[in-house]
């Protein structure tokens, strides 16, 4: 760790200035190691491993940490803040009237809180992953604020972040990061969020070649209402290579001014009612072509960058607001009487609030190991080419967009790099150069695009679940207290239900998760199967070795505790459990991918249970890494949470050992066959199939 | 215990022998008697009815005359019974055949005669003329017969009529009146039943019987996942409608009424009557229309069958010849369709054979089925405007060239006798039904024997 630090140290000295074009970074780069470059080739690929049964300990462990005068700049951030939610912000009333109200909305831009990641040399407060997800937990204490802010920030300007260009930014991030301009992310239309094909708004381009002319219109769209500045994806004619005329898909920064804009009425939504959701029609709107993002036709990449990169906004969010609710919830808890007794000595009491506890205790470890990781610098080297060749290993995990090459593939393996930019909190870095060449190593590559791997997805599936099962625990305490508009917990049960749901409804983001991590282990493991498959004796001896080992027992040992371990040995046990897991995970991978090949896409079922083993997988690392670091350097309270962290990954332990023999071929426990009849035969209906129990036949 | 296999047995065991045969042959002599007097005395069904073991002694076992003179007069009134409860039935059918004069020609050999004197016949004799009053299917009819038969007077009493047959020709004819009930798929309910245990008590073979019904019956009530409704609609358009859902199964089909039926004046003073046009279409049927290669035709076809329980309709289809191979597209992988998560994985990996558990089908290639309707006419002008009634959903439909291949075939077979155009009520002929329930006798007995 210390000598990391020092080559980073060293090598940031070189290389800030190139990388940085913050301003203030450049002048404080000695003292922050953390934003600054690293070198030597990294390999991030944490979640990616874990498909192929290996713990790449350097990645998660130690816990990430920042230096004193960050910790000291957030808490000065984040008094200011929390004094104004707490003061300030009445969420009854936003809820109550479905409105923020305007004076609310200035103390929020007064507190910078509209441009918490754009650079500060465009007016932002420039802050880091780690120090956006801490705000987040308090932003997050009202639902109707957090969501309008991220839909401003986390989608709506990222456009012009990621991909914009200098002038772009120069012209719209100012008034953006002040708040003065409200963005908006147009991207849904009336048919489906993820299909492309749905996507049926206009650019034409007019006969002076000037301005694109947009028609269409959008639904559900965040902040649609009042939104000022939009981005919004349209279809555009292009002429492919092969010069056939193809409608693809453009992304542009349209200003309401622009005119030819109409905000349908909000829509009256169950929770997160104070922020504003309505459709967005464009009718003859006037966009120059100097509007659009990244290139014409480059839309789908932009929006797909943009998505996977909104994704982490919420991930804090859960946290704070179980950690809040815990609160309130123990104070009626320790002083309702029932039968004489306080509720908090009863056991299912009890239990909520473990449960409560623990959920709180490994979003948040979650959150911000992802949080240190995507600020942990992951661009190594300044050329090109070593970048390609390492793609493989940057793309990774962790980091949101690391790295965001653009590849036209030409033919297999071959690709022709068009452009490069490297996103950090820095913002974007763009460099242009026309090298063909060899990179059989490029995955991921989806429509010329490669896409970063979904840590921030694993937290937000984790925090989404495990909030509403906390909020829906906390109401329960409180029996019909709970249920009434007496209390908050049913604005909170309203709020976070939205959770599960946007920014890729949880279903979609398990897809995602667990198909990215099968199309790695599948390029790597493609060989070997092949082999077995041939009926390779060699092969098949090495497997039914490794099969007869782990039935009689072999302790499976990935480096994590022992002579070189990472953990502290009073969590021994729990990393014994992660690594037993990792290992009988890599296995089941493997073994589906000789199952099903490449139609695993069709086995949903099994995607899902991949995924969900996967998320616990990581979530039991949070814990691992965040408590070994906390006995180490005997943070307050440590033991309770080496407590927390042993229960969670025993709990955990054995969900994924289900979940992993439901995987096997044949196993009594997979009841899938069942699950998928019985709702053919419902849908075949479309109705509930059984006659009525009363019902009689004479 | 039938008597001749208790016989049977002796003989095994070896010892009677003379006298054994004897009684064998008797027993044969016997038993075509009894089935001749079975089939004069009430001729419903073209062939013997399944007997039970009858044996001489049960044979015995009816009420025997005391004396000869009363013997004979009462084999004349039997004959003569036979005559006058057939009779009876035409006399009255003279005025109206209905269930009231049904139920009062039971009324009337009820109230006739306290010991219901020839009750068996008479009661084989209503049975076989159900159908001509319409009542085969009227459980309350069938409990009315059931109520014809003295009560009480069939219980057995001792453990040795128990193990007998008792009263069989009675029990019989109960058993014949379930089976008939059972052929017209009536289930019989509680009353029957406290009928019969009244009437022949609670182990007896009428039932033994009922019991195996109501044990069935309820099992395969809803053995059929796409019933056809016991009262079909009256009205054409409604019976189109009905019938053309049942063909589509696509619970997104529309049906759209291209036509009402009605009659016209026109100037001249003709009557012009229009036919009733409905159709069908879905929305994957549109959006297969829409895909059309408008350089190649489609067809209309029909007139096609559908039975619905008695009744024929006739449907017509709009369908294109199956795509040549060169012209199928298949459709390519889009990798900019998802926004979320690849469709497809890139690898070089296929399904292993072991964990592969379709079927192997062969694929008929059929072509496209666009749309259905129903007519009373299945004239080329009437399709017509089906087919430009489908235009307006349909804009493809103009421009590809529609070929009409209709065929003559069934509509010459309904004749003149056709009750209303495109529909056609088969149950009208007596004869034809009679045809139809007898063999459905003969399968049923034949199963159960």
């Amino acid at each position: 760790m210390n000598i990391n630090r020092l080559i980073a140290l060293s090598k940031s000295v070189q290389f800030g200035k190139i990388l940085t074009s913050n301003a203030r970074h450049a002048t404080k780069e000695v003292n922050l190691p953390h934003r600054t470059i690293r070198t030597h080739a990294r390999n991030l690929a944490y979640a990616k491993d874990l498909f192929l049964g290996k713990v790449n300990k350097a990645e998660c462990f130690p816990y990430p940490e920042i230096g004193n005068e960050e910790l000291e700049e957030i808490n000065s951030f984040v008094a200011p803040v929390e004094k104004f939610f707490t003061e300030e912000v009445d969420s009854k009333r936003i809820d109550h009237e479905a409105k923020i109200p305007p004076e609310t909305l200035n103390g929020l831009k007064e507190l910078g809180l509209f441009g918490i990641q754009v650079p500060e040399e465009y007016g932002g407060l420039g802050l880091s992953n780690t120090m956006y997800a801490r705000l987040g937990e308090i932003i997050s204490l009202d639902g109707s604020i957090a969501v309008t802010l991220a839909a401003h920030q986390a989608i709506g300007l990222k456009g012009i972040l990621i991909a914009g260009s200098e002038e772009q930014k120069a012209k719209y991030l100012p008034k953006l990061a002040s708040g003065e301009h409200v963005a908006a992310f147009c991207l849904t239309e009336p048919g489906s969020g993820s299909d492309a094909a749905s996507i049926q708004t206009k650019a034409t381009l007019s006969e002076d070649r000037k301005t694109y002319l947009l028609n269409g219109s959008k639904i559900w769209i965040s902040n649609g209402g009042f939104a000022d500045l939009m981005t919004v994806f349209a279809r555009t004619e292009v002429v492919g290579e092969d010069g056939v005329k193809k409608d693809k898909i453009t992304a542009f920064i349209v200003e309401r001014a622009f005119g030819g804009i109409t905000s349908g009425k909000p829509e009256d939504k169950l929770g997160i009612r104070g922020s504003n959701t309505c459709e967005v029609s464009f009718d003859n709107c006037p966009v120059p072509v100097e509007n659009v993002i990244g290139e014409v036709g480059g839309g789908f990449k932009v929006a797909m960058n943009i998505l996977n990169s909104g994704r982490f906004s919420m991930g804090s969010a859960g946290s704070g607001m179980i950690k809040k609710l815990i609160e309130m919830t123990a104070e009626y808890a320790g002083s309702r009487k029932q039968f004489g007794k306080n509720l908090s000595e009863f056991g299912m009491i009890q239990e909520k609030f473990a449960v409560m506890a623990q959920n709180a205790f490994v979003m948040e470890s979650m959150a911000y190991l992802t949080a240190g990781m995507m600020d942990r610098p992951g661009v190594p080297d300044c050329s090109l080419e070593a970048a390609m060749v390492k793609v493989s290993d940057l793309l990774p995990i962790g980091c949101l967009i690391v790295v965001c090459v653009v590849v036209s593939k030409l033919n297999d393996g071959i690709g022709v790099l068009i452009g490069y930019a490297v996103v950090g909190e820095q913002g974007v870095q763009e460099r242009t150069k026309h090298t063909p060449l060899r990179c059989p190593s490029v995955e991921d590559q989806r429509g010329g695009c490669v896409v970063a791997y979904p840590t921030p997805t694993l937290t937000n599936v984790f925090s989404s679940e495990g909030g509403w099962i906390c909020v829906s625990e906390a109401l329960q305490v409180l029996g019909g207290l709970g249920y009434t508009k007496n209390y908050p917990y049913e604005r909170y049960l309203r709020d976070c239900r939205i959770l599960l749901i946007f920014e890729g409804t949880n279903e979609i983001l398990r897809m995602y998760i667990a198909l990215t991590g099968m199309q790695y282990a599948g390029k790597i493991l493609t060989g070997k199967i092949k082999e077995m498959k041939k009926g390779n004796v060699g092969v098949a001896f090495e497997m039914l070795g490794r099969k007869l080992g782990d039935a009689l027992g072999r302790k499976v040992d990935l480096g994590l505790t022992g002579m070189d371990g990472v953990v502290h040995p009073g969590l021994a046990d729990s990393a014994k459990k992660l690594e037993q897991n990792v290992a009988h995970f890599g296995s089941t991978v493997e073994n589906l991918l000789y199952r099903y090949g490449k139609t695993i896409v069709e086995e949903q079922l099994i995607l899902k249970r991949v995924a969900d083993v996967l998320i616990n997988l990581y979530a039991m690392t949070a814990v691992l890494s965040r408590s070994s670091r906390s006995i180490s350097i005997g943070l307050r309270n440590h033991d309770h949470e080496v407590l927390l962290a042993n229960t969670f990954c025993t709990d955990a332990f054995f969900k994924n050992n289900y979940w992993l023999t439901q995987l096997q071929r044949n196993s009594p426990e997979n009841q899938d066959e069942n699950i998928k009849k019985i709702a053919r035969e419902v849908l075949e209906k479309r109705t509930y199939v059984c006659s009525h129990p009363l019902d009689r036949t004479f | 215990m039938n008597c001749a296999r208790c016989l049977l047995r002796l003989q095994s065991v070896g010892f009677l022998a003379p006298s054994v045969r004897a009684a064998v042959q008797h027993a044969a002599l016997l038993q075509p008697a009894t089935a001749l007097s079975q089939i004069t005395a009430h001729n419903t069904c073209g062939q013997a009815l399944r007997r039970f073991h009858g044996s001489p002694g049960c044979y015995k076992s009816q009420p025997v005359p005391t004396d000869p003179g009363e013997e004979h007069e009462d084999r004349i009134k039997k004959d003569k019974s036979l005559i006058t409860h057939d009779d009876l039935f035409e006399r009255v059918a003279r005025e109206a055949k209905t269930k009231a004069t049904f139920n009062r020609v039971v009324d009337v050999f009820s109230k006739r005669d306290i010991r219901r004197r020839g009750h068996v016949e008479f009661i084989y004799a209503a049975l076989k003329k159900m159908p001509e009053f319409g009542v085969e299917r009227d459980l309350t009819v069938y409990n009315k017969l059931l109520d014809v038969f003295p009560k009480e007077v069939f219980v057995p009493r001792n453990f040795i009529q128990r193990m007998f047959n008792h009263y069989p020709r009675q029990q019989e004819c109960g058993v014949q009146l379930l089976e008939q009930m059972e052929n017209y798929g009536i289930m019989p309910n509680v009353e029957s039943k406290v009928l019969i245990v009244q009437i022949f008590g609670d182990k007896s073979h009428p039932m033994r019987k009922y019991q195996r019904i109501m044990y069935w019956f309820p099992k395969f009530k809803h053995a059929n996942p796409f019933p056809v409704p016991l009262q079909l609609p009256e009205d054409p358009v409604d019976l189109a409608r009905l019938s053309l859902n049942r063909i589509a199964n696509d619970l997104d089909a529309k049906v759209t009424v291209y036509q009402m039926p009605c009659t016209d004046i026109s100037e001249s003073g003709e009557e012009i009557t229009f036919p009733h046009v409905v159709g069908i279409q879905s929305p994957d049927q549109m959006e297969l229309l829409a895909k059309h290669n408008p350089n190649r035709p489609v067809f209309v076809e029909g007139p096609f069958p559908l039975w619905l329980r008695k009744i024929c309709v006739y449907y017509y289809i709009l369908r294109a010849d199956p795509l040549p191979p060169e012209e199928k597209v298949e459709d390519s992988y889009d990798p900019e369709r998802c926004f979320d998560y690849p469709l497809q994985l890139d690898l070089d990996l296929d399904r292993d054979m072991g964990d592969d558990d379709s079927f192997d089908v062969e694929d008929v290639d059929e072509g496209p089925v666009f749309a259905m309707c129903m007519t009373s006419q299945g004239d080329q002008a009437t399709l017509n405007q089906w087919i430009s009634g489908l235009q307006e959903t349909n804009p493809t439909l103009g421009r590809v060239p529609t070929l009409f291949r209709l065929e003559a075939g069934p509509r010459e077979l309904q004749g003149v006798a056709d009750p209303g155009p495109g529909y056609r009520e088969e149950g009208e002929e007596e004869a034809e039904t009679d045809i139809v329930v007898e063999e459905e006798h003969q399968r049923s007995q034949g199963v159960k024997q």
